[in-house]
């Protein structure tokens, strides 16, 4: 009995196999048949003289959003559902100035303490709420509420303090210190502006009946399975970013979760969906041939994807230490293997198109592992019998964490460096985990860490450079130097652009000479979407914009 | 055999030729087959035992100018999105590979069979208690059991043997119990006791050796099923992420690139489904030989 079971298990798997092989053959021959066109997918069609009206865009998602609530929510994924459904106050530009949205005019006063904001008289909440001083005064002491709890909302909004109505069509927003990047992180979406009748009424469950006064309207959120909104006829208020300031040509949107790559990029070269976000590399490359679908990209703004060294943690406190690693890790060759040309490398903290980004640092350091051994040679790490290195009988190792899964081929990024530090001799023992929270967060067990934050100022490298409370949770760095503290601080306050930008340009370079991270590569989102989808455009952070897209001509 | 040789009527004789024919016959049939599949274990084992000789490159050598190249005489599988030669990362996964199957079996045979033994040859309560246990175990599905374990146990090469072995206890212990007790019953052990022979000395000399052939059938074939339920955690996400991947990892790593890079996750398959289907016809071979009712007849 048990034997026949096991049995069938196996002819079971050789099915499986062999459906797989067969399959991939299938595959690989239709893209021999593509043709190899080359295609504008970069430059987004503007909704010109003559737009088709109406339609449903399918749009898979490669993971389910955590909330719809802006305020409560911390994912990427979920911004480009939320973006639809609120506006933010101002609206920031691909060259980094602030525009008006929601606020028509502000004024910040001499001591940049207060930002006064007039607002727009026209507009109205999906649930016909009137929007005004009131719900705008709301929005920003909810999110300051701890009962609330917040996410990356309440980090956003710091040092804001209070509000004053001012009159009907007026608010006054008190912040504690100035801030540089207030006027940007207000242009967020998630302190984008919520229905204060809906908020008070859904309480906690307000993340499941969403009600904002953006282009689309919720409808449905069928959990891991799709979430469905609806155009809003009322929309008149776009920003600048858009070409359509009215109601979205479509008649809404689907979002699909899919979060199998190969499934959703297979889903829209069969047509089940309109467009996918997230095409991997190699799908990139495949997709450009592909006559029917086209691909729309957008670099993401704010910190590169970055490995931070833990300095709590000996070798890595020391300098030469961490220069050794930076020089034996080749991330030309790494970015190039894995993201096949599709990614650019990353060479500051910052990524180009955050302001104060400082090109200089482009092809500052190259690989040179002759050096890196002599660096480590000098602080009394040499190598071993076994080819590792070792101090007072100690082994020179490297502990390096990732989480699962290989989201943007992170662990394979692991992989490389392991075999790279390797020739440095330095074992690098992976950790691949799906607790981060514990092990980095709390723990700090790690010696070499990567992440990446979208945002708007550079003021985020605040958070990851500037030293902390001891009390309080240290940054992932775990960088104490007064002299970068002041310029971090100064950054947020500094009123003249040049000389900001200069003081960023300072704590770019001393964070590369001093090798406190290995930035590896800048994000682009990408979509992959059918021919006959047009007018799809990305705000100054790389997210979707759905205004002016429509189906067909 | 023998009995129907020192037999001396004609008809015996004229059966023993006509059966000796017979089974020649079936032998040089499947026996290409068989051969065909000790040839394949035995290469596959030879790849884990001495990869170094087996393989041309290094398995963690990436040529990062030659990524994803079809194969081709200079790599014979092709090479892998890092740029490694994939004939020589299969030859050295195959050591994790199987010792995740070799392993698993080991563990599981030993414990199953322990518990069958246990529980068929002392009956009673202890036999109800242990046999309801193991009936729950058996409802769930192997692999399942195997997840479940595995991801409690968080990821090491260790918990994964753990969670194969685990997982197909139950099995081994049933069919050691049924033959225990089937052999419990049979005259000779009867005769044994009537001579005053102790329990524990006719477990030893009489039931367990003659208990032992199917649990071994079944061993063999387990190795099979063992590293395909390996590689199943593994393409699950809760293989160990080592210098080395094994077959299953490998083929959840090249899932990804299916579409534009085939070679990648189907060569470590066919590995997998050469090895599995060679174990099972062994384990079949082995059934039929050891069969006495097959053999003797």
């Amino acid at each position: 009995m048990n034997r026949n079971r096991s049995r069938f298990q196996s002819s079971a798997a050789v099915l499986l196999v062999l459906a797989l092989v067969l399959s991939a053959c299938a595959s690989n021959k239709g893209e021999n048949n593509k043709s190899q066109q080359a295609q504008q997918s970069d430059t987004p069609t503007t909704a010109a003289t003559e737009v088709k009206q109406g339609g449903e865009l399918t749009y898979a998602l490669a993971t389910s959003p955590d909330t719809l609530d802006p305020h409560r929510s911390g994912l990427a994924v979920a911004v480009r559902v939320i973006r639809t459904i609120y506006d933010s106050l101002v609206v920031q530009l691909p060259d980094n100035s602030i525009k008006p949205w929601l606020a028509t005019s502000w004024e910040i006063s001499e001591d940049g303490l207060s930002y006064t904001f007039k607002l727009r008289q026209d507009v109205k909440f999906q649930d016909g709420t009137p929007f005004n001083a009131e719900a705008v005064k709301y929005n920003f002491d909810r999110i300051l509420d701890p009962a609330t709890k917040a996410a990356n909302a309440a980090a956003l909004l710091v040092p804001y303090q209070s509000s004053e109505v001012i009159d009907e069509y007026t608010v006054k927003l008190n912040l504690a210190t100035p801030s540089r990047a207030f006027l940007g992180n207000l242009s967020q979406a998630l302190l984008g502006i919520v229905s204060p009748t809906a908020a008070k009424k859904d309480g906690d469950q307000f993340g499941l009946n969403p009600v904002g006064t953006g282009p689309f309207k919720f409808v449905k959120w069928e959990e891991n399975a799709e979430i469905q909104v609806t155009r809003n006829p009322d929309y008149k208020w776009a920003s600048e970013l858009v070409t359509n300031t009215g109601a979205p040509y479509l008649d809404g949107i689907t979002f699909k979760i899919v979060p199998e790559e190969a499934t959703r990029i297979g889903s829209v070269q069969s047509g089940q969906v309109l467009a996918a976000e997230t095409v991997p590399p190699q799908n990139i490359v495949a997709l450009k041939g592909d006559s029917k679908v086209q691909l729309f990209e957008a670099n993401t703004v704010g910190l590169p994807y970055t490995l931070f060294f833990n300095q709590d943690h000996e070798p890595w406190n020391d300098v030469k230490a961490r220069q050794a690693v930076q020089l034996a890790v080749d991330v030309d060759s790494i970015v190039k293997t894995l993201y096949l040309g599709t990614y650019d490398r990353a060479w500051s903290p910052l990524t180009p198109g955050t302001f104060g980004y400082d090109p200089t640092l482009e092809n500052s350091v190259k690989p040179d592992l002759e050096k890196a051994g002599a660096l480590l040679d000098e602080i009394g790490w040499v190598k071993g019998a076994d080819g590792i290195r070792e101090k007072d009988g100690k082994k020179l190792s490297l502990h390096y964490v990732d989480g699962t899964p290989n989201r943007e081929k992170r662990n394979d990024i692991a992989v490389i460096i392991q075999q790279q530090l390797k020739a440095l001799g330095v074992a690098v023992e992976v950790e691949i985990t799906k607790d981060i929270r514990t092990i980095v967060y709390t723990n700090g067990s790690y010696d070499l860490y990567g992440n990446s934050q979208v945002n708007s100022d550079p003021n985020a490298l605040y958070s990851f450079y500037h030293s902390t409370d001891p009390k309080a949770l240290p940054s992932l760095t775990r960088l104490s130097d007064p002299s970068i503290d002041k310029l971090l601080e100064q950054g947020r306050i500094e009123t003249d652009d040049t000389k900001r930008a200069d003081i960023y340009k300072q704590i770019q370079h001393y964070i590369i000479d001093q090798a406190v991270i290995l930035p590896i590569y800048v994000f682009p989102y990408t979509v992959a979407a059918d021919k006959s989808v047009k007018g799809l455009v990305f705000d100054s952070l790389g997210y979707p914009l759905f205004n002016a897209v429509s189906i067909g001509s | 055999m023998r009995e129907a040789a020192t037999a001396s009527t004609i008809w015996q004789k004229q059966r023993g030729r006509r059966l000796a024919a017979i089974r020649f016959r079936r032998f040089t049939a499947s026996n290409l087959f068989v051969l065909g599949a000790v040839t394949v274990v035995l290469f596959i084992v030879a790849c884990a035992i001495v990869p170094s000789i087996i393989a041309p490159y290094s398995p963690t050598e990436m040529l990062t100018d030659s990524i994803m190249q079809p194969p081709s005489a200079a790599h014979l599988f092709g090479t892998d999105y890092f740029g490694r030669d994939i004939f020589s990362v299969v030859v050295y996964g195959s050591r994790d590979s199987l010792f995740i199957g070799f392993a698993s079996v080991i563990v599981g045979g030993l414990a199953g069979g322990a518990i069958g033994a246990l529980s068929g040859y002392a009956g009673g309560w202890l036999d109800a208690v242990l046999m309801r246990c193991n009936d729950i175990l058996m409802t769930i599905p192997g692999i399942l059991l195997a997840l479940a374990i595995a991801g409690a146990l968080g990821k090491s090469l260790f918990n994964i043997v753990l969670a194969v072995a685990v997982a197909s206890i139950p099995g081994y212990a049933r069919i050691m119990r049924s033959q225990i007790i089937s052999i419990k019953g049979r005259t000779f052990i009867q005769a044994s006791q009537a001579a005053g022979a102790s329990p524990l000395h006719i477990f030893w000399k009489h039931v367990l050796p003659n208990s032992l052939s199917p649990l071994l059938v079944m061993a063999t074939i387990g190795v099979g099923t063992s590293i395909l339920t390996g590689s199943g955690l593994s393409f699950l996400g809760l293989g160990v992420l080592r210098e080395v991947p094994d077959w299953g990892t490998l083929l959840s790593q090249g899932r990804g690139y299916l579409t534009v890079a085939w070679w990648i996750c189907t060569f470590p398959g066919v590995a997998i489904t050469l090895f599995v289907l060679a174990v099972n016809i062994i384990g079949d071979r082995l059934r039929d030989q050891l069969d006495p009712k097959k053999s003797m007849r």
